[in-house]
């Protein structure tokens, strides 16, 4: 073609990303099929996976006692068990169950937000920097030795920069394709963080500090309490509005910058209202929980799969089967083996063979 | 055995051969074999003037032994931690710590330190002993690696004072260690027949971090006749638990080096379900200059198994005051900083 | 009427001038086909005219006002980009493609209402692809997603339609079905503005033809004063014998190439 197309313009991007974009391909032909049905699959997978992690634990609650004590909860009345059952189904599974479902689908959604916008099904919510940031403020918070909370602040604020400077970045350089240039500008940042995240380890006391930074790292819904619920679900809210309330609109985003120019979309400014919604999401959960990896790329294929690539109905789905996802692999963190795994290694541990699943399964269709 | 046969065989590997003929030194009791494992040709116990410790748990053996030859200490340590200690230690510098590709001390670094020795002291597998034998090689400066289980404490004391040339400063501090030691194993042949109290070692920022069963870290637990609740989940080193299966393990005693946890938890709803912590039995250690039960995991560690074991078990809680002041005194030349100064400032290693 | 016309127009990007010194207007009902060699600022012209490029000198004016006086909705509203057709990434049905075409004029915070999805229809229908509604956009041939991209741009609902080379990578058939398509969209009043590679689909549909050459028009007018084998063979740096060779039986059989005395040929 010669110079009439800009270098890495829209067109060479969306070439790149074909091959990758068959992974969600025959989700849409099923889409007016399953519609209603799809929804009631995920909420009952929910449901399901709720049910479960509330029976399952280490400390022995049996099946008889749980339902009296939901009962007891519900009806009124004193349920007559030990302090030490009530305080593990209320005080403790409780709010880690809450705290996995706003963790799960705050990153789903913004997994869906961000492949949508960046028209590349194999991107995640850290793809812009935002764990990596967060890592990074948590690593530095822990070698300080703050308190909890200012470790957790830290995070969140490390998360938001680290895409602030990212989208800053972008915007210095010009004609290039501007999703292209957010990717590669996500890479670099997330990298120099990286480094610094190593930087601290390496100075860090081998003996206290190092295994809260590995662990902090690797992510986990342990000791989440409900003061961490409290202050991250307002954030996720606020993250989540925007996507609800463009729900349709985001779907012009997958375009090229300049179709959607073309057909009325201011796509800079659409693009940075979602930009920073779906990072706040993502910052805000991750802070409380760690770095979690596979549910913001693994859940939205999933949704897809099942209800189709429409952002208004892909963004239900995404938020019920993201929550069972993270609650589901939650409690295998804390049943599987005698110690509690690092939620980030279970979540990669189902979310890597699904992925290839998906991706044989759809080149069988092709 | 296997790791022995290893050892031997990278040794004996010919391109060592000139510099192992000093490797192997054997020092104290000639029945058992030695906890010291050389490479390169150690020099003779008097001419050890300047000793660069690998690690944290080499550091506190030198400075207690020869304060005067440890050149720096290979982690950072609280503004606390120095303030506690006497003057030569107080004052020596950050070197940074020699861990294989983990160093944060480089060996060029090292050369301009010029050390007569360096030494290290923990647990010896075959990454270690070939990290020493490659460091000993390229810098002509001999590395003993030393076996730092806590129930070896005195032979550590009296093979590395030999090797530093302070033979009778380190009776002394072995005969502190072994006198301890000796109390501990009459208390845990006593408790055998009946029950060893529950332990549940509270470590990192939400005390959910412990040590398995065989950790290091659980070793003053160990050692004192404490159980480990946690060594229910199996062996291993520190790994994350959850609130629920401390629930489930009910202890009776919690331990922690963190002042502030042991505040916290004993005003936090979901902790109050535990038995150890309704009954009001939070123990938290000091930790100023060093830890009472780990960090570092040296000979620091000896009073804290004093200490555990009036605790626990009630032994020894009379002449524990004069114990801690008699191990300060011994061990680092200070004055013991007393029960509530000591607790206060055991916050947070730094 | 006229819809789209341009003065004095300089076009590029940044400092690098493709072509400069472009007159042109397109009437309502009118066919405008831009012939010229790759390099030659035809894709550079059309994001000039639809407002994602800034004019380097002279200015674009759409319905009487210039382009960058418009608001994005607004102008969506009236001008209709069908783009080359792509493969498109993610699983969207054509109706979902369809009714993007409808952005401009669904509420900030909404979504298609049932009206759209009637106005998706019926153009869908148009365009003969009706039955192709609730297929996956990703799967269907080259020229159904042509044909799809030109229904989304009609239900733009607009006054002027710019086509970035609608037959390239077309078969055969599909190429004829695209252009018959386009003739019918003159008969409705829209304005069209195309760019192609084949002269021969130029003479085939369009009222006028502009030739673009690095630096400017090389020529604009009626099809038969514009399309002849020197300016062709000149525009293109080809023998003119070749040219005529292959252009032959267009030059004879098309109706339109009837020279009409009123256009004139600048430069």
């Amino acid at each position: 073609m010669g110079g009439e197309r800009q270098a890495g313009g829209p067109d060479e991007m969306s070439g790149a990303s074909r091959v990758n974009a068959d992974v969600a391909v025959p989700a849409a032909r099923r889409a007016a099929l399953l519609r209603l049905p799809a929804y009631a699959l995920a909420l009952a997978l929910l449901g399901a996976v709720l049910v479960a992690a509330f029976a399952f634990g280490k400390f022995p609650v049996a099946p008889g006692d749980l339902l009296r004590s939901v009962a007891a909860r519900l009806g009124g009345g004193d349920a007559g068990l030990p302090p030490a059952v009530e305080t593990v189904i209320w005080n403790i599974r409780l709010p880690r169950i809450a705290a996995g479902m706003l963790v799960g689908a705050a990153l789903a959604a913004a997994g869906a937000a961000y492949q949508g916008m960046f028209r590349n099904p194999l991107v995640s919510p850290d793809i812009l920097g935002v764990s990596s940031g967060a890592g990074f403020g948590a690593t530095v918070g822990i070698y300080l030795g703050w308190p909890l909370a200012a470790v957790q602040g830290a995070a969140f604020l490390c998360g938001l920069a680290a895409v602030g400077a990212v989208y800053a970045i972008s915007g210095l350089v010009r004609r290039h394709d501007p999703v292209l240039v957010l990717v590669l500008a996500g890479v670099a940042v997330s990298t120099l963080l990286g480094a610094g995240i190593s930087l601290f380890k390496i100075m860090a006391d081998p003996y206290t500090q190092l295994t809260a930074i590995v662990f902090w790292l690797l992510g986990s819904l342990n000791g989440i309490n409900a003061l961490d619920l409290a202050s991250a679900a307002p954030l996720v809210g606020l993250g989540l509005a925007p996507m609800l309330l463009l729900r349709w609109r985001v779907n012009l985003l997958s375009l090229s910058d300049e179709e959607a120019a073309a057909l009325g979309v201011d796509v800079v400014r659409l693009r940075l209202v979602l930009i920073a919604a779906a990072t706040l999401a993502t910052a805000a959960v991750v802070s409380i929980a760690g770095v979690i990896g596979w549910v913001g790329l693994v859940v939205p294929h999933a949704a897809r799969f099942l209800v189709g690539p429409d952002f208004s109905r892909l963004l239900p789905a995404a938020l019920l089967l993201g929550a069972g996802f993270v609650v589901g692999a939650d409690t295998l963190a804390r049943t599987m083996a005698g110690i509690e795994l690092p939620l980030g290694i279970v979540t990669a541990l189902i979310g890597a063979p699904f992925f290839l699943y998906l991706l044989a399964r759809s080149g069988r269709a092709e | 055995m296997k790791r022995r046969t290893l050892l031997r065989a990278l040794a004996c590997a010919p391109w060592l051969l000139p510099a192992a003929r000093g490797a192997w030194a054997k020092a104290g009791d000639p029945g058992q074999p030695g906890l010291v494992t050389a490479f390169g040709r150690l020099p003779p116990p008097a001419s050890i003037r300047r000793v660069f410790a690998a690690g944290a748990p080499a550091s506190v053996l030198t400075a207690v032994l020869a304060p005067q030859a440890l050149l720096g200490w290979p982690w950072r340590l609280s503004a606390e931690a120095l303030g506690a200690l006497p003057a030569p230690l107080r004052d020596l510098p950050l070197l940074g710590r020699l861990a294989g590709r983990g160093s944060t001390v480089s060996v060029e670094t090292l050369l301009t330190l010029k050390p007569d020795l360096i030494l290290d002291v923990g647990t010896i597998d075959a990454t270690y002993a070939s990290t020493a034998q490659r460091v000993a090689e390229q810098t002509g400066i001999p590395y003993a690696l030393v076996d730092g289980r806590l129930l070896d404490s005195p032979r550590q004391l009296r093979e590395v004072g030999g090797l530093l040339g302070v033979p009778a400063r380190a009776e002394t501090l072995a005969t502190y260690a072994e006198r301890t030691l000796a109390l501990a194993a009459r208390q845990r042949s006593a408790a055998a027949a009946g029950r060893r109290p529950g332990v549940y070692y509270a470590r990192g920022p939400e005390g959910l971090e412990t040590g398995l069963d065989g950790s290091i870290n659980m070793e003053t637990v160990e050692v004192a006749g404490g159980r480990n609740v946690a060594a229910e989940a199996g062996r291993g080193g520190v790994v994350r638990v959850s609130l629920e299966q401390v629930l489930g393990w009910a202890p009776e005693v919690i331990l922690t080096q963190d002042a502030g946890f042991a505040e916290r938890v004993m005003s936090d709803p979901l902790w109050r379900a535990v038995p150890a912590v309704r009954a009001g039995r939070v123990l938290c250690a000091p930790a100023v200059p060093f830890g009472w039960l780990d960090v570092p995991p040296s000979v620091n560690r000896l009073i804290g198994v004093r200490w555990l074991l009036a605790h626990l078990h009630g032994v020894g809680r009379a002449e524990l005051e004069r114990a801690g002041a008699e191990f300060y005194r011994l061990f680092y030349g200070t004055d013991f900083p007393g029960w509530a100064e000591s607790g206060k400032r055991a916050g947070r290693t730094k | 009427m006229t819809i789209v016309e341009t003065h004095a127009l300089a076009i590029g990007h940044g400092r690098r001038r493709v072509g400069e010194g472009i007159d042109l207007a397109v009437g309502a009902g009118e066919v405008l086909c831009l012939l010229g060699p790759n390099g030659g600022g035809k894709t550079t012209l059309f994001k000039t005219l639809l407002g994602l490029l800034p004019p380097l000198a002279g200015e674009v004016r759409v319905l009487g006002e210039p382009v960058a006086g418009w608001s994005r909705a607004a102008f969506a509203q009236r001008v209709g980009y069908v783009p080359q057709a792509h493969a498109g990434i993610f699983p969207y049905t054509v109706e979902d493609i369809v009714l993007m075409g409808r952005a401009a004029r669904v509420a900030r915070f909404g979504a298609p209402s049932r009206h759209d999805r009637e106005v998706a229809g019926a153009c869908l229908d148009a365009l003969g692809i009706g039955h192709l509604k609730r297929r996956v956009y990703t799967e269907i041939s080259g020229g159904e997603r042509q044909l799809a991209l030109i229904a989304r741009a009609l239900a733009q609902e607009p006054v002027l339609l710019v086509m970035d080379e609608p037959t390239a990578s077309l078969d055969f058939g599909n190429q004829i079905r695209v252009l018959e398509h386009i003739a019918e969209l003159r008969g409705q009043g829209i304005a069209v503005l195309m760019s192609t590679h084949q002269p021969e689909h130029a003479l085939r549909v369009a009222d006028r033809i502009a030739l673009l050459a690095p630096g400017g028009l090389a020529g604009i007018g009626a099809p038969a004063a514009v399309a002849t084998p020197a300016r062709l063979a000149a525009l293109y740096g080809v023998g003119a014998d070749a040219v005529a060779a292959c252009l032959a039986p267009h030059l004879a059989a098309h109706p339109s190439t009837i020279p009409n005395p009123q256009e004139s040929c600048p430069s």
